[in-house]
């Protein structure tokens, strides 16, 4: 998967480069919209991550811009801007999801997977299976080896959206967007309550434990 | 010194308005003369006339009864001199009343008859110009003469013709008088007016000049000091309260800021502190243990300081009626319970029971982001500060043309000092962790929406907060 960053700041831009590659992406970086605009008329990225505050032409324009030479490759928009509007604007100027400054790096990784399976658009599978977990999303039924979870519909959207994203490391910010299709930002640990309950039906004692807690970033479902 | 005072009072308010009123107050006096004048001398002239035309017809009655022998002329002449003098002598002197009437007989074949000022040349001439209907007074200017005569004329049967003139000099002289008397009654009181005026003027626009010397010594120093207020009821007593009242605010704003400084030096450095700390000791020993733990520590802390940041800076864009609201129509209720589910289990972990009670189909238009911010910022309340084991209810239903949503819970309730500044930002419980700008907050989007938030005391003893959002006008 290659990617074109483009970020006027250098230390985000360092940091964004640093952090996609660890992630497994090949990273392309530019400064400015002009160099940016070379790069993307090869339509080699599969995804662009583009601030809004550029030095030479506005973050929206170049969006408009590589549109209109026929790029389809899905955009994540940074911002410093925090309003609704600005937003707005970016989603229909054909960015395809935002992300307000400060961030966190999980969360950009996290939402560029998504807008790019979004993009591939993958057959959905019907079950999910990682190590001896075994969802099935058409029943809603839930099964660790032998045992059938007894889980609330809340926990299983949970559960299905930490297994959709095995291996990754998911944010709060994140599981309330997707589980509960909300942007808030709980000052309480409302998240963690939720994973702790989801975690004492999950993990019992006697199997290794599936979910874990990265500090200060989020939650992992893993087999170790 | 007096030429200098007389130029600095020229530039002054009240000597424009003294002076556009005394010019507005002689104007109208001048018409109101005028049109009296106009009047009095309509009058006048009728009185005249009808004595002319009255005399007349005496004096041709006596032309045409004296019979026409030697002594005729000298009879009429006599009579028309004695009936001048009759109707005239009353007002004045005999020397004018000559000057002042003339009396013309022409006959066919004989001399005329001529009884009035001498030479009559001027008369004779100017007469042909004389009214051309028999009985009916006509005004001739007559050379020599300052005023115009009035003139009537008659036909006798025998062809002969009576003139009769009188230049009223009396009434003249009385109209002359008046305009004269006017004139220096009319100076006094455009004088005794603009004094008046004057005083009035000076007087009340010293109120504004104390006012203005007032705001100007009011310094960011002494923001306390206020303008005296008047009982009365006038443009200058508004004047000074509306000047007290935005004193007030830009105190209040004042004081505001110093709280917000004094907090964000207390809330954005030591957090800032803390985590520089940390991370130094991570540096420092980067190979002991804890350094992860640390270093989560600090992400963790910075998280909390952007929350901060993005509270307070949508704060300053809703004081700043900037807050971009993206409406759409919601079903409050539903937006309510989703989050009562969210934060049910962070209300189990403290024991404490949530029951929600909500009425579905309740549209409003809101920006859902930003509502649900603001409900989940109550909830947070409620999870961070009320001690274990309580009860905690939350309801939604329509209250007139409003959504209401009622919380309540039988805490300790609102602590009665912070109850009036609850929505000011950084106004915090002793032992609040939060950063004080949750209710302000919450204050402010529910106002942004239309709605508004009342704090009081449940039933059971404990703090209730209502929100009254206006219902969408066409439900969705």
């Amino acid at each position: 998967m290659r990617l074109l960053v483009v970020e006027d700041d250098e230390a985000i831009r360092t940091f964004l480069e640093r952090g996609l590659t660890e992630a497994g992406f090949q990273v392309d970086a530019a400064a400015d919209g002009r160099s940016a605009e070379a790069l993307a008329v090869e339509g080699i990225h599969d995804a662009m991550v583009v601030d809004l505050g550029l030095p030479d032409i506005d973050g929206l324009e170049f969006i408009a811009r590589v549109r209109a030479q026929g790029s389809t490759s899905p955009v994540l928009i940074l911002s410093a801007r925090r309003s609704v509007d600005d937003r707005v604007r970016g989603l229909e100027q054909g960015g395809d999801d935002y992300l307000t400054k400060p961030f966190a790096l999980a969360e950009v990784v996290a939402r560029l997977r998504n807008l790019l399976r979004r993009y591939s658009a993958q057959p959905e599978s019907s079950r999910i299976r990682v190590a001896d977990l075994e969802l099935d999303l058409v029943r809603r039924e839930a099964r660790r080896g032998e045992r059938e979870l007894q889980l609330t519909a809340q926990e299983f959207a949970l559960l299905e959206y930490l297994c959709r994203n095995t291996g990754r490391v998911v944010t709060r910010t994140l599981i309330l967007d997707h589980v509960w299709r909300m942007r808030i930002d709980p000052a309480t640990n409302v998240v963690d309550v939720h994973i702790y309950r989801l975690r004492s039906k999950v993990d019992v004692e006697g199997v290794p434990p599936l979910i874990h807690t990265i500090r200060g970033i989020g939650y992992v479902l893993k087999s170790v | 010194m007096s030429l200098s005072l007389y130029s600095r009072a020229r530039s002054t308010a009240a000597w424009r308005i003294s002076i556009w009123t005394t010019v507005a107050f002689s104007i109208c006096s001048a018409i109101a003369f005028v049109i009296m004048y106009l009047l009095v001398a309509r009058d006048v002239q009728s009185r005249s006339d009808a004595w002319l035309t009255g005399e007349a017809e005496t004096l041709s009655e006596v032309v045409a009864n004296t019979p026409r022998d030697n002594l005729d002329t000298r009879l009429v002449a006599e009579v028309a001199e004695l009936a001048s003098h009759e109707v005239m002598a009353a007002e004045e002197s005999n020397s004018q009343t000559q000057q002042s009437v003339f009396f013309l007989l022409t006959r066919t074949g004989r001399e005329p008859i001529w009884v009035g000022p001498t030479p009559r040349t001027p008369f004779l001439g100017a007469l042909p110009g004389a009214a051309s209907q028999p009985g009916v007074p006509a005004s001739i200017v007559v050379g020599g003469h300052p005023l115009p005569f009035r003139v009537v004329w008659n036909t006798a049967a025998d062809g002969s013709r009576l003139y009769l003139g009188f230049a009223d000099t009396a009434a003249a002289a009385m109209m002359r008088r008046m305009i004269v008397r006017f004139l220096m009654i009319w100076c006094g009181m455009a004088l005794l007016g603009f004094a008046i005026s004057a005083m009035g003027a000076f007087r009340t626009l010293q109120r504004v000049e104390r006012i203005s010397a007032t705001v100007d010594r009011i310094g960011t120093e002494d923001l306390g000091k206020r303008l005296p207020e008047a009982e009365a009821d006038d443009e200058i007593s508004r004047l000074s309260r509306t000047f007290n009242r935005m004193l007030d605010r830009i105190q209040r704003s004042v004081n505001q800021i110093r709280i917000v400084t004094d907090s964000v030096a207390h809330d954005l450095k030591s957090p800032v502190t803390t985590i520089r700390g940390s991370l130094e000791v991570a540096l420092l020993h980067g190979d002991s243990e804890d350094w992860r733990e640390r270093v989560a520590d600090a992400v963790e802390k910075l998280d909390r300081l952007s929350q901060t940041l993005n509270t307070a800076l949508d704060l300053a864009e809703a004081d700043a009626g900037a807050l971009p609201l993206k409406l759409e129509a919601l079903d409050l209720g539903v937006l309510v319970e989703n989050l009562c589910d969210l934060f049910q289990p962070s209300f189990a972990e403290r024991q404490h029971k949530l029951q929600c009670h909500v009425q579905a189909g309740l549209f409003i238009d809101g920006d859902p982001s930003l509502l649900s911010r603001t409900i989940a910022n109550l909830l947070d309340n409620e999870v961070a500060h009320l001690p274990a084991g309580r009860q905690v209810a939350v309801s939604v239903c329509q209250c007139d043309q409003y959504a209401e949503m009622v919380l309540e819970d039988d805490g300790p309730g609102f602590p009665q000092e912070l109850r009036a500044r609850a929505f000011e930002r950084f106004v915090k419980g002793q032992h609040s962790s939060g950063h004080g700008l949750g209710l302000a907050f919450v204050n402010a989007i529910v106002q942004a929406h239309g709605g508004c938030v009342t704090i009081t005391d449940s039933s059971a003893g404990g703090a209730q907060i209502r929100i009254k959002l206006p219902l969408a006008k066409v439900p969705a």
